[in-house]
């Protein structure tokens, strides 16, 4: 864990020339990778606490920044800014209930320097999406590239492995929902947001805000294992499991369980 | 009572402006050109200051040393309680907060000592390198025990306390068909201006100093800065800057002390600039209100009795809070209604938490928000329309107020009543399955013009020719984002049959007339009642002159564009006669008191009121339990429109404040410390939460008013809170009491009613 400092200006920004570089000059000073840095700054503004040392990343490098098709799906590079990711025609053709989850997210000039794995790192409002998605990310480690689900990513996230792209599968015939429930109707932290997807047979389940960016297995284990439950009994079990990961506030489980039985409907889980 | 219907009615239109249209000032405003205290940086010699604030909500301050931080790099001048030169002590009701603590600081963000330096960075580097030690002390945080506690201040943490009585009260209540008691709480709202509190203060170079500040009243403050900077009056001039928002947050002094003192020490000009962070923590909030109230009528639904009783958290130092309370109970006895019996009684109380002070609506709102929840319940329990029961209980234009005071409205308020009524947003589908439940529910409001309570409270202007031919007005007001300046300008262009664009309005500069406070919503009152006494004086003195130039009957000459006219011809123009006249005898001041209510040896609340009726439209998720404002439509009665589009921008501008505040806007404490400090955290509405508006103006003033013009400023806030409770109430059937309205507490009452169901 790198030291802090007091003052911005103490704060010393390395500039590398490639992402190998990147991760290991992060190894070496414990600096912290920064790109729009949108969530970050107000955080240490905020704190008056500066990581010592940052790392800046640079979206020219090959693969960090747009949104490719590929075989496996879709390939976001992590640097790509939440007003491209909105604006893409491929995630119009892709996600079309992305764009208008972005609208929710922050403000425009936020969003303008806002990046996509910056928003995931933060357990941001895309996080819940990508999840249920089952998003992997492809990684820039001291040991080469490696693929990890984002999921896993989650559980690991203390490395200095560099983000390079998302991939998502692709998603043209699945059935995808989701829902934000901030404190106003834009620009708001997230405090519960929900995504529901239906992919073929399968349904997936996934949750972010202020219990932490979540997979629901357990619950999504229930509505796939083709037991018929009841209503409350459903309810129950999401309520269990949601605080069992971190979600303490009832009146925001409660929330999160109506808003899911809303998705579920709207994924046409009961057709 | 009256039944005729006869006051005339408007819908606002900004665009519809019929004289001139928007204005350049307007758009300069909008785009951010207007010359802000926050751009002052170019001034010769300029240093950067800032104020340490203490870590400690509630301490002994045993040591403060400033030696490291004298001897850092750039640093002019670093100062402490030992500096100031006069009386450390401010406070416009009471002066009880030092400008720099001695030996206890008793909130989070209390001032200790100040630096001025070339940089403001070099500032906050010294002012980090100032030793402090503190003695941590017992917390006063909770204002329902705060009497209770150890006091902060010589006396107890009673601050205040006052009492309005009408009538037996218990014996009224006994003969109540129905009673409703509940408690109400409103929160901790934050001015949460564009621009944070900050300013100049500058050495004139003769032992004075001039102050280009963000604040409400440049005279007031001279007489306070005087004392602290132990300077004769004459030598302190304030320029009240156009300032990017003030709302009541700037009335009280904020950085002019330290940056007075820093600025006589350093012997040069010393700016500061509070940061967001800082202002979070430091600066003026809302008073937070709990109050318990207990409201009956009888089976008809008449009111017979009321009975109030409110605490009213001021923080760590008194401010405005004095004449808050004293608004808030005068609201809380509901002045648009009567009631046989009441008894209304407050407490401000001292705590550690923060400051709270003047701020829109003036607690007014906070009792309004009560009082129309409590008729609403009382309707609820007798099965009858709100709005029938309003109707049988509002006063008469002949009554009497709610004090007994004379009183003067622009129309009766059952006009308002029934024009409230008439709105389309009644007849808008009510949604009831479905994501989102919808609903309308309607609040009314009064609220009056001026400090009131037989306050001293007079203004004064001037109006002058310029060596250029330019007709010059003055006023002491402080243009903080109302536009006070484009009032003033269509006024005198109207009087003198002028164009606006030969008139320059000068604001705010304690040298000029006196005008008193910009606060109370008096400014656009005094300007009609000034010019109205000096505009008249002013074209005699022009005429006469214009007279001995021309050669023509004094009788035959008239004012008009450009100049003096005569059979229709413009003989002399401004230019002309400023050329060729005795400028010195072309000038013209007036001043007036506020209006008070004739025959009164010691006036009592407000002579001269206005009335909102603001009507609500939601949609509530069911699925979560938030709220979106989808609609408000104000029908407000406040005299004639002079400005339109200052008047909807004070309406609209003021209904989304009060949106803030019932549904997102709060700064909670935890032991005594504030839990937000940013924007990002402290949420005020934006463009997406502000609902569509509409603006009726209902007026019944007849030609001879002599006080057909009211202010605006405060009266959109008024009614907001209930409108909006009232229409959850109808989208959901769960009444909030509490604001601003938590979306658990309605999803909790949704869930509970769909398991009933």
């Amino acid at each position: 864990m790198q030291s802090e400092v007091n003052a911005r200006g103490e704060v010393r920004v390395l500039r590398p020339g490639s992402a190998r570089e990147a991760v290991t000059m992060a190894r070496r000073w414990g600096g912290t990778y920064i790109a729009g840095a949108s969530w970050l700054q107000p955080v240490w503004e905020r704190d008056q606490c500066w990581p010592r040392c940052l790392v800046a990343l640079d979206p020219r490098w090959p693969g960090f920044r747009g949104i490719e098709r590929a075989e496996r799906g879709l390939v976001i590079g992590a640097l790509t800014t939440l007003d491209e990711l909105s604006r893409h025609p491929l995630i119009h053709d892709y996600l079309p209930a992305l764009p208008e989850l972005l609208k929710l997210v922050a403000g425009p000039g936020v969003r303008r320097l806002g990046t996509v794995a910056g928003n995931l790192c933060a357990g941001g409002d895309l996080s819940a999406l990508f999840l249920s998605l089952d998003a992997r990310l492809d990684l820039v480690g001291c040991d080469g590239p490696e693929s990890k689900s984002l999921a896993a990513g989650y559980i690991a996230s203390q490395g200095v492995d560099l983000i390079q792209s998302i991939t998502l599968p692709d998603s043209r015939l699945w059935r995808i929902a989701v829902d934000k429930l901030g404190h106003r109707e834009r620009f708001s932290p997230t405090r519960a947001t929900v995504a529901c997807v239906h992919g073929g047979d399968r349904l997936r389940l996934a949750v972010c805000g202020e219990g932490g960016p979540r997979r629901l297995p357990i619950t999504e284990a229930a509505l796939n294992d083709g037991h018929s439950r009841s209503d409350v009994d459903r309810a129950r079990l999401l309520a269990s499991e949601l605080e069992s990961c971190g979600w303490q506030d009832p009146t925001l489980r409660l929330a999160i369980q109506r808003m899911v039985d809303y998705l579920l409907a709207e994924v046409g889980h009961d057709d | 009572m009256t039944t005729e219907f006869r006051a005339s009615v408007v819908t606002l239109d900004a665009g519809s402006d019929d004289s001139g249209s928007l204005t350049t000032e307007l758009y300069r405003r909008i785009e951010g050109r207007l010359a802000y205290p926050t751009d002052l940086l170019d001034i010769p010699g300029l240093l950067q200051g800032a104020i340490l604030r203490s870590e400690h909500a509630h301490a002994r301050l045993l040591r403060v040393d400033t030696t490291r931080a004298r001897r850092m790099p750039g640093v002019h001048a670093v100062v402490t309680a030992d500096d100031v030169p006069g009386v450390n002590r401010f406070g416009i009701v009471v002066r009880d907060q030092p400008v720099f603590c001695v030996d206890r600081v008793r909130y989070e963000g209390d001032a200790i000592a100040a630096v001025a330096a070339d940089t403001r960075a070099q500032a906050q580097a010294a002012l980090a390198a100032i030793e402090v030690e503190y003695e941590p002390l017992p917390l006063v945080s909770d204002a329902m025990t705060a009497e209770q506690q150890p006091p902060l201040h010589e006396s107890s943490n009673l601050l205040a306390q006052e009492r309005f009585d009408c009538g037996d009260v218990d014996k009224a209540f006994a003969a109540c068909h129905v009673v409703i008691e509940q408690e109400y709480r409103t929160p901790r709202q934050m001015h949460a201006f564009m621009e944070t509190e900050g300013g100049v203060a500058i050495p004139d170079g003769t032992g004075g100093i001039v102050f280009r500040v963000g604040c409400q009243s440049g005279h007031r403050d001279v007489g306070q800065l005087a004392d602290i900077l132990d300077l004769a009056p004459s030598r302190v001039t304030v320029e009240a800057m156009a300032t990017g928002g003030a709302f009541g947050g700037k009335d009280e002094l904020t950085i002019q002390p330290a940056a007075g003192i820093l600025a006589l020490k350093a012997g040069r000009p010393v700016m500061i600039q509070l940061g967001r962070f800082e202002s979070c923590r430091a600066g003026m909030k809302r008073h937070p209100v709990v109050a318990k109230m207990k409201t009956g009528c009888d089976a008809n639904g008449r009111l017979l009795a009321h009975k109030v009783d409110a605490v009213l958290d001021t923080g760590a130092y008194a401010s405005l809070g004095p004449a808050v309370l004293e608004n808030y109970l005068d609201h809380a006895t509901a002045p648009l209604y009567r009631i046989h019996a009441y008894s209304v009684s407050g407490r401000l109380v001292y705590t550690n938490n923060g400051v709270s002070g003047a701020f829109r609506g003036f607690g007014g709102n906070q009792a309004t928000f009560a009082i129309e929840s409590q008729l609403d319940a009382l309707a609820r329990a007798l099965g009858r329309c709100p709005r029938e029961l309003r109707r049988i209980n509002l006063r008469t234009v002949d009554e009497p107020g709610s004090r007994h005071q004379p009183v003067r409205w622009t129309v009766a308020p059952v006009d308002l009543l029934r024009q409230a009524q008439q709105s389309p947003l009644w007849t808008l589908q009510k949604e009831t399955s479905g994501r989102w439940l919808t609903g309308t529910g309607m609040a009314l409001g009064a609220q009056g013009n001026g400090l009131g309570d037989g306050l001293p409270d007079s203004g004064g202007g001037r109006i002058a020719l310029t060596p250029g031919g330019r007709i010059r007005v003055e006023f002491g007001f402080a243009d903080y984002g109302q536009n006070v300046g484009e009032a003033i300008t269509r006024a005198v262009s109207k009087g003198l049959g002028c164009g606006c664009g030969e008139i320059d309005v000068v604001l705010g500069h304690s040298r000029g007339p006196d005008s008193g406070p910009t606060s109370a919503s008096r400014s656009s009152v005094l300007v009609h009642g000034v010019l109205r006494r000096m505009l008249p004086l002013w074209k005699a003195a022009v005429r006469q002159q214009a007279a001995v130039l021309t050669g023509y009957s004094l009788d035959h000459l008239a004012h008009g564009p450009g100049g003096i006219f005569h059979l229709g011809q413009r003989v002399l123009s401004y230019r002309e006669l400023a050329e060729n006249g005795r400028l010195e005898e072309l000038v013209a001041d007036a001043a007036q008191d506020f209006p008070v209510a004739p025959g009164q040896e010691k006036p009592v609340g407000r002579y001269l009121q206005l009335q909102i009726a603001t009507v609500a439209r939601v949609a509530v998720d069911r699925l979560t339990g938030r709220v979106r404002v989808t609609d408000l439509h104000h029908i407000t009665a406040a005299g004639r429109v002079i400005y339109p589009p200052g008047y909807l921008g004070q309406i609209e501008g003021a209904a989304v404040m009060g949106l803030g505040m019932t549904l997102t806007e709060d700064m909670p404490m935890h032991e005594a410390r504030m839990q937000r400090n940013n924007l990002d955290q402290y949420l005020i509405p934006t463009f997406q939460d502000a609902p569509a508006q509409r603006v009726d103006v209902l007026d019944d003033t007849p030609g001879n008013d002599p006080f057909p013009v009211r202010g605006v400023g405060e009266l959109g806030i008024e009614a907001v809170a209930p409108a909006i409770t009232s229409a959850i109430e109808a989208a959901t059937g769960v009444r909030v009491h509490k604001l601003p309205v938590d979306p658990g507490v309605l999803l909790k009452g949704i869930h509970r009613q769909e398991n009933l169901a």
